[in-house]
């Protein structure tokens, strides 16, 4: 997700083109050209500009509507609700066909991956696998991160795996639902034994009320994410 | 007019109708051939095909005018109908791309919601399954269902007074 407000102008965005399965845009003001994966203006009067980067998430409605329960939804336009996808959208898509192929670490083109761009590095995770191991405790560049998987078992987010006030990057573990004590508790840490939920944030022990650095991470074929990083390196691949 | 005179005129004029023609139909076509869905695009014949774009409405607007032009000039220098009519036939086609460059094909095929409505979560009758993409501003939080956005592709809203663009 990118801000709009770029040289002190205020752009509305349109699709206006592809560029390897992944859509260019352009600003009605400018007629400047803008990849969608990267924000970058890549042809028109703004070329090398970079949209204002905007943290978001890709939840389950559920686990979303349960922490915001005063957040508002975009409804479906009328005239278009003919032509929505169904729900399980992103993986039905993993049947289309692909024009660029990356035959790299056993991915086929279509795997979903978790992707981080961030620290000077590109990392990405296997989503399926990530899934699996439910925490994930790991490096994009030379920081530690954590992936952590909702209590929904689909919603993923990241985080910097620092806790402030503490030195170092400490170990967190996943509590089985059944032995958290706080609501909504899904991780504890080794170095303060608080408790830690989904939004990363500390609900009870030393350090609650703190919480950590979010990471963006953006859910993406494995074909699009190398395309557009690619010196990027793989999670539990050499 | 000498004789030799009307051929010259005849001769530009045909130069600068092909010319015209030829500028215009690239002008359409490249981009539409670089840059279709499920082909592979090359980082310069993106960049060239984009730069096309940009410039085309203006360059076959002026390959209009000037097919017209070159179209009257042969008209009074060529007395066959038949080769009138030829001339006639790619002016008009000139003027027929220069109406197509104004359309890209995307824009026609993918459709923006220009006025996204929203409403509250508890409103929605959503499946608690349903992905969405989330963002929260300050003390506004927002969810786009991928249902709908994977549609659209494109939102443009404003969010606790930010402008943003969600993408999918």
């Amino acid at each position: 997700m990118w801000g709009r407000d770029v040289a002190g102008l205020r752009l509305t965005f349109h699709l206006a083109g592809i560029n390897n399965q992944n859509f260019l845009m352009r600003d009605d003001q400018t007629g400047t050209y803008w990849q969608q994966i990267s924000g970058k203006a890549v042809s028109g009067p703004l070329s090398g500009s970079q949209l204002p980067f905007v943290h978001s998430d890709e939840l389950n409605f559920g686990a979303w509507e349960s922490e915001e329960p005063q957040g508002t939804v975009l409804q479906d336009a009328v005239q278009y609700r003919f032509g929505y996808a169904r729900k399980d959208w992103d993986v039905r898509m993993q049947r289309a066909p692909t024009v660029i192929d990356f035959r790299e670490h056993g991915l086929k083109g279509r795997d979903l991956m978790l992707g981080i761009q961030a620290f000077g590095a590109s990392r990405a995770f296997p989503y399926d696998q990530v899934i699996r191991e439910k925490l994930v405790q790991d490096h994009v560049g030379a920081e530690p991160v954590l992936l952590v998987v909702g209590a929904d078992g689909q919603s993923v987010r990241a985080f910097r795996d620092h806790i402030p006030g503490i030195q170092g990057s400490p170990d967190f573990y996943r509590m089985p639902g059944n032995q958290a004590g706080t609501p909504g508790a899904l991780l504890m840490d080794a170095a303060t034994g608080s408790e830690w939920n989904f939004q990363g944030c500390a609900v009870s022990g030393k350090a609650k009320g703190a919480c950590l650095e979010p990471v963006e991470v953006i859910k993406d074929y494995w074909f699009d994410w190398r395309n557009f990083n690619p010196s990027t390196t793989v999670y539990g691949k050499k | 007019m000498t004789n030799s005179e009307v051929q010259r005129i005849r001769r530009t004029s045909v130069a600068i109708l092909s010319g015209c023609l030829a500028l215009s139909l690239t002008c359409v076509v490249y981009p539409f051939y670089v840059i279709r869905p499920f082909r592979a695009q090359g980082a310069r014949e993106l960049a060239i095909a984009l730069v096309v774009m940009r410039f085309r409405s203006a360059a076959t607007l002026v390959s209009g005018a000037a097919a017209v032009a070159a179209l009257v000039l042969y008209w009074r220098a060529q007395p066959r109908r038949r080769r009138r009519a030829f001339a006639a036939a790619g002016a008009a086609f000139v003027c027929v791309l220069a109406a197509l460059a104004r359309v890209n094909i995307y824009e026609l095929m993918f459709h923006p919601d220009d006025r996204p409505s929203f409403a509250a979560a508890s409103r929605m009758k959503l499946d608690k399954d349903e992905k969405v993409i989330a963002v929260k501003i300050g003390g506004a939080a927002r969810a786009y269902p991928i249902r709908n956005i994977s549609y659209h592709h494109v939102i443009n809203d404003v969010l606790d007074k930010v402008a943003i663009v969600a993408t999918y």
